[in-house]
């Protein structure tokens, strides 16, 4: 392993602060509803959500950010970022997203002379652009030299992590139940880096109905421990 | 020369309160009937229709509406868009609505039917001016096959991009495919068979106004599912889940009438079939 890519982990750790583990993305909505309840109700959960929301949009955006960053088209980034924003109806988890993204992008400008960062952040305070984690991490990866699939693939797994340990506290499930899942969630995250290699712009942004409708239901949540 | 099955055009514009059509153009299996004016507010309505009777294999079908400063718009269509088998290749249908500053415009469609093995896209894109206040909503329904089966066609795919002053500020994906997906498991349909869209913008959005239509929905005393969100841009979208197109229609003309009653004083007539 090279130190780069240690150096793009530290992104993907539960202790970088982003803030993302206040997130839940619908899935506390699906656990106050007792359809989420265990660890294969929860498995089940998360393979349509990466499966069928995920890989459409922060995937794929990772994607052709990476791309886009290769032929130096940044125009093409700026595009990217508010199509991943306009396209996340659900506001707590589109505001919640930008949050992330934000902090994600002071973080590593403060971590990286890279002006790529730099500049997102000027398009952010000119109000061109909104922030996407998504976005954010394309930029270190590219800037580190790992390679595209490879960048995928983290964030991926650092989305998915994430869920992981939210479903460990909200559901609730061992610690032990928890590591299980992301073990045996592995290969789900490759299957999903392949098939984000074969998608065309074309396929950007399609969601799955019931997993948004209760992005936007979380918003009438009365009692909550995730801010989404 | 076109490949266009069928064509539409039609601009709008606001004359002594009244709004009439400034041009009007058809062509091939795209037609619209004579405007009908269902009250003495000078909103227009127009039905569309598609005298082939539904969408065959390949066909392509492109629609250009323009509304200009204060001209007041429902569009609508005749029946269920229905959409047949397609072996060869897909349906298409191209939708642009372009929307001056002060015109309001509302495009509620009936609902769509896919048949067995039918494969259909439809694009919508929406340019509007700031103070423009627009209006959508589609149905979905499980499709149609002889032997009654649910979800029985190839795919189903709904892309709508609205754009404010130039900018995108909504953009929304819906591709159903029954085959590669467990569409009426968790995440998808979420054991529903239809499913409603709505989507409006205005500068005259409030949280008060979500709030009376979440509560208003909320009465309803039947079986669905219902989320509503404000957009980046002033907004929202509502999406329902449910297992009846009159459900959806009910819940949708409720919300259509507050809507219209807020943004344009004006309480809406039932859209009369013929």
């Amino acid at each position: 392993m090279t130190s780069k890519i240690l150096s793009l982990f530290q992104l993907c750790d539960s202790n970088f602060p982003t803030g993302a583990f206040s997130h839940s993305f619908g899935l506390e909505s699906y656990i106050q509803e007792d359809k989420v309840h265990d660890q294969e109700s929860f498995f089940e959960w998360l393979k349509v959500y990466l499966h069928e929301q995920l890989i459409y949009s922060d995937g794929l955006a990772c994607r052709l950010a990476y791309e886009a960053l290769i032929e130096e088209d940044l125009q093409k980034v700026w595009k990217l970022d508010r199509l991943l924003t306009v396209q996340n109806l659900p506001r707590e988890t589109r505001e919640g997203t930008q949050m992330i993204g934000k902090r994600m992008l002071q973080l590593t400008n403060t971590l990286y002379e890279m002006p790529v960062l730099s500049l997102y952040k000027e398009e952010i305070k000119n109000k061109n652009s909104f922030g996407h984690p998504a976005i954010v991490f394309s930029m270190v990866a590219h800037g580190l030299e790992v390679s595209k699939s490879e960048a995928i693939q983290y964030y991926l797994y650092s989305a998915i992590s994430s869920q992981v340990q939210n479903a460990v506290r909200a559901i609730p499930l061992g610690q032990t139940a928890g590591q299980t899942i992301s073990h045996k969630f592995i290969p789900e995250i490759t299957s999903a880096v392949d098939h984000i290699m074969q998608l065309t712009e074309e396929d950007f942004g399609i969601v799955s109905p019931g997993i948004e409708l209760s992005q936007m239901n979380h918003e009438r949540v009365n009692i909550r421990i995730f801010m989404s | 020369m076109t490949d266009w099955t069928g064509v539409l055009s039609l601009d709008l514009e606001e004359r002594k309160g009244k709004t009439v059509a400034k041009n009007v153009y058809f062509q091939g299996a795209l037609k619209v009937m004579r405007p009908i004016y269902h009250d003495n507010s000078g909103q227009v309505c127009y039905y569309l229709l598609n005298p082939g009777g539904g969408y065959l294999d390949g066909d392509r079908y492109k629609m250009e509406i323009s509304a200009n400063e204060g001209a007041m718009v429902t569009l609508t269509t005749q029946s269920a868009t229905k959409v047949y088998k397609t072996p060869k290749s897909l349906a298409y249908q191209e939708t642009t609505i372009s929307l001056k500053k002060g015109s309001y415009l509302e495009y509620l469609p009936d609902p769509l039917i896919a048949y067995e093995n039918a494969r259909y896209k439809q694009k919508n894109v929406i340019h509007m001016e700031n103070g423009a206040s627009f209006l959508y909503t589609d149905i979905l329904t499980p499709g149609w096959s002889p032997s009654g089966g649910k979800f029985s066609y190839d795919t189903v795919q709904l892309v709508t991009e609205i754009y404010l002053d130039g900018n995108l500020g909504m953009f929304d994906h819906i591709k159903l495919t029954p085959n590669n997906q467990n569409l009426s498991g968790l995440g998808f349909m979420e054991g529903y068979t239809h499913l409603g869209s709505m989507v409006a913008v205005s500068e005259k959005t409030d949280n008060a106004l979500l709030d009376e239509l979440y509560e208003t929905i909320q009465m309803e005393d039947a079986d669905f599912k219902i989320g509503i969100s404000r957009l980046a841009i002033p907004g929202f979208s509502i999406r329902i889940l449910a297992n009846s197109t009159q459900l959806i229609e009910r819940i949708f003309n409720n919300c259509h009438k507050i809507i219209s009653e807020k943004w344009t004083n004006h309480t809406p007539s039932s859209l009369r079939k013929y």
